[in-house]
């Protein structure tokens, strides 16, 4: 249990840092979107986070993923060992290189549009 | 009998027929005129327990259900439990043949037990099966008695058939009792203003609500307290206990705010453990508090003074500092009054310089809330993000009410103005399935004669279930929108079952094997046609969601049930 929070501990810091004042250098662009993107919909990722990585809710809302400014070692850290109720995807199911695909297929998706442009949400 | 339950001014009997009840039936049609109560024909028992739950959280009062003891109790058990779950009464009654000199054919025996409520005993208040129609006209009041007070609950009279058919010997002899309302309890007046006390002092305060409101009144109650402490208010959602753009609402903080509080006063709470720990569902189950271990937990509530033993809807064991029984509705009053009597004007400018950072940070959630429902807007399946913004779009300018929702209230309570007492009416209770559906016709039922609008997101799930709810709501003319949240998966256990395979670190792939709903996919649309429903869909553009939902909000404004079908993504 310890050891577990420890480690939770240390992905929360560094999923922090990614999403922060860009104290971490996004990664150069070097996996295959398209993959990652079969990957993301065939491995189950879009259960909880939406098949475009607009989050989504299972016991709580899950986080947000669509043009993730977390760096992929951060990414990696996070999918290999879980964070709250994720499970973690290991090496045997997903690996490095998959991984890195999917982290570019959610680089690609965009992030949020401006609120002002879309009429149903300012009633 | 039926003089009985006129006196009851119970305005339905919902139930599907059945031979030993056929005395009761016939007498309500042909005696009772079919008026006070009025029968709903539904065609499984499931739909007429929930109907009558949903109608009684809208209505403020219970809807008789009739059925067979063995049978038909047995179909609407589940209903019964979520009911039951949900502190919600329902006047429930079944027929039996008592006598076995009586009993002619097999399924005359097959429908007959020694004691049919033993079945659902664990989950009703009370139950009694009359010896006598004098027996039965006591028992009836005293059922409804114990049903509608707190904590409220679903009640059953067991009929002997020959009770309801033979002819009345001695009606002269026979008088129905007068019904009295036992006034719901306020809690001890020390212990309030103790609490007041510590409310008043804290720092930190915080309100956690789930099944607070229970009449009209709740709500406003609910805001008089917070207003005057300007303190976080967290609405667990369990009715409709606060209004969602109100600036003291922290719900979409709670983790924050119970982390910061130094007083927390937890309102007629289904399940306060869950409302105040961090649970973690993912290989080993874990929790830990969110609250500082010297935060002071006060509770006011009934949750303490009925609870029953088998089935665990209770919830966990949750230590407290003080625990103050008594309806909070009720109880409100007197502990905002001392409240008040506690604030001088220096604490006053204090008070509300905290009500204006929390009203600040309430600002800041919404607007990121309302940028977070941008993400994937234009994709197929569509959001659920843009299904509630495009259906509030419809809907924003009428007197709505949200009676029912597939997809958790969380879009909803985010993006909407909830602010009436009937804008919501709360969930199943024990997350059964096929609630949604005819809880929210029982509910649409009685927004009716308001003239309200009622809607519901419609889990497909859900549904599948119950689909004949819909004959039911085109039968009785109940204006009802269903919105499909048609994600085609029964989405909670495909994301549970995608932790499980994750865990053993095989078959991630396969999570969908028992939990999607495809090959063939339902076209919703043609199921509600079938039963006589205006429907549209499958609507899989979002460009088109808007005009469908403006057309089926035409026909609900005439008086009818539609539904349009979406394809949705999974949340």
């Amino acid at each position: 249990m310890r050891g577990r929070n420890r480690i939770s501990s240390a992905v929360i810091a560094m999923l922090g840092l990614g999403i922060g004042a860009g104290a971490w250098p996004l990664d150069a662009p070097g996996g295959d979107a398209a993959n990652g993107k079969r990957l993301f919909l065939a491995i189950g990722c879009f259960e909880c986070h939406g098949r475009v990585g607009q989050g989504g809710y299972f016991n709580y809302q899950t986080p947000t993923l669509a043009h993730t400014a977390l760096p992929l070692e951060g990414f990696r850290v996070l999918v290999r060992m879980g964070l709250n109720d994720m499970p973690a995807y290991k090496e045997q199911v997903l690996s490095d290189h998959d991984l890195a695909d999917i982290h570019a297929y959610l680089r690609s998706l965009p992030g949020p549009r401006p609120v002002k442009d879309i009429p149903q949400l300012n009633p | 009998m039926v003089d009985v339950l006129k006196t009851l001014d119970l305005e339905y009997l919902a139930m599907n027929p059945a031979s030993n009840f056929r005395g009761v039936h016939e007498a309500v049609i042909n005696y009772g005129m079919n008026a006070r109560p009025e029968i709903l024909t539904c065609a499984h028992e499931e739909i007429a327990f929930s109907m009558a739950q949903g109608y009684a959280k809208i209505e403020g009062k219970p809807m008789a259900v009739i059925c067979h003891g063995t049978v038909g109790l047995q179909h609407g058990a589940m209903a019964l439990y979520n009911a039951w779950c949900d502190r919600v009464p329902i006047y429930a009654m079944i027929g039996n043949i008592v006598d076995a000199d009586k009993r002619l054919q097999i399924f005359e025996w097959t429908h007959s037990a020694i004691d049919p409520a033993a079945l659902v005993r664990d989950f009703v208040k009370w139950d009694d099966q009359p010896a006598s129609l004098q027996h039965f006209a006591e028992s009836a009041m005293r059922a409804y008695k114990i049903a509608v007070t707190p904590p409220m609950g679903p009640v059953l009279l067991s009929l002997d058939a020959e009770l309801q058919e033979n002819p009345i010997p001695d009606r002269d002899r026979l008088r129905i009792p007068a019904l009295t309302r036992v006034i719901p309890s306020v809690g001890d007046s020390a212990a309030l203003a103790e609490a007041a006390r510590y409310l008043v002092a804290a720092d930190n305060p915080v309100l956690i609500c789930d099944r607070m409101a229970r009449t009209a009144d709740g709500m406003t109650r609910m805001v008089e307290l917070a207003e005057a402490l300007q303190c976080a208010v967290v609405d667990m959602g369990g009715r409709m206990n606060f209004p969602s753009r109100h600036p003291l609402n922290q719900t979409g903080s709670r983790v924050a705010v119970i982390a910061q509080a130094d007083v927390i006063l937890a309102i007629e709470m289904n399940d306060l453990f869950a409302a105040t720990h961090f649970l973690s569902d993912r290989i080993e189950r874990a929790t830990r508090p969110l609250y500082k271990p010297d935060t002071r937990i006060i509770t006011l509530g009934s949750r303490d003074l009925f609870i029953k033993s088998n089935y665990q809807d209770f919830g966990r064991f949750n230590a407290v500092d003080m625990a103050i029984a008594g309806d909070a509705e009720a109880s409100l009053p007197a502990l905002t009054e001392q409240v008040r009597r506690l604030i001088n004007a220096r604490r006053k400018t204090a008070l509300d310089a905290r009500g204006k950072q929390l009203a600040d940070a309430h600002h800041s959630l919404t607007e990121q809330i309302r940028s977070s429902a941008t993400i994937g807007w234009d994709a197929r399946p569509i959001t659920t993000a843009r299904l509630c913004a495009e259906l509030y779009a419809q809907i924003q300018h009428e007197d709505w009410s949200l009676v029912g929702t597939g997809i958790n209230v969380t879009w909803p309570m985010r993006l909407w103005n909830f602010d009436k007492p009937y804008s919501w009416n709360g969930s199943s209770g024990g997350s059964g399935l096929g609630y949604n559906a005819p809880a929210s016709a029982g509910a649409a039922l009685a927004n009716k004669r308001h003239g309200r609008l009622s809607v519901a997101i419609q889990g497909d799930g859900d549904l599948l279930y119950v689909p004949s709810t819909l004959w039911t709501a085109a039968h009785h003319r109940i204006p009802i929108l269903y919105v499909m949240h048609n994600n085609r998966a029964y989405n909670q256990e495909y994301m549970y079952l995608q932790a499980m395979t994750n865990r053993h670190n095989r078959g991630v792939t396969n999570a969908h094997l028992g939990t999607t709903i495809t090959d063939p996919n339902v076209d919703f649309a043609t199921v509600a046609k079938g039963f006589g429903v205006y429907a549209e869909g499958p609507i899989s553009d979002p460009a088109d969601l808007g005009p469908a939902l403006q057309r089926a909000v035409a026909v609900v404004k005439r008086g009818e049930p539609a539904l349009v079908d979406v394809l949705t993504d999974q949340r």
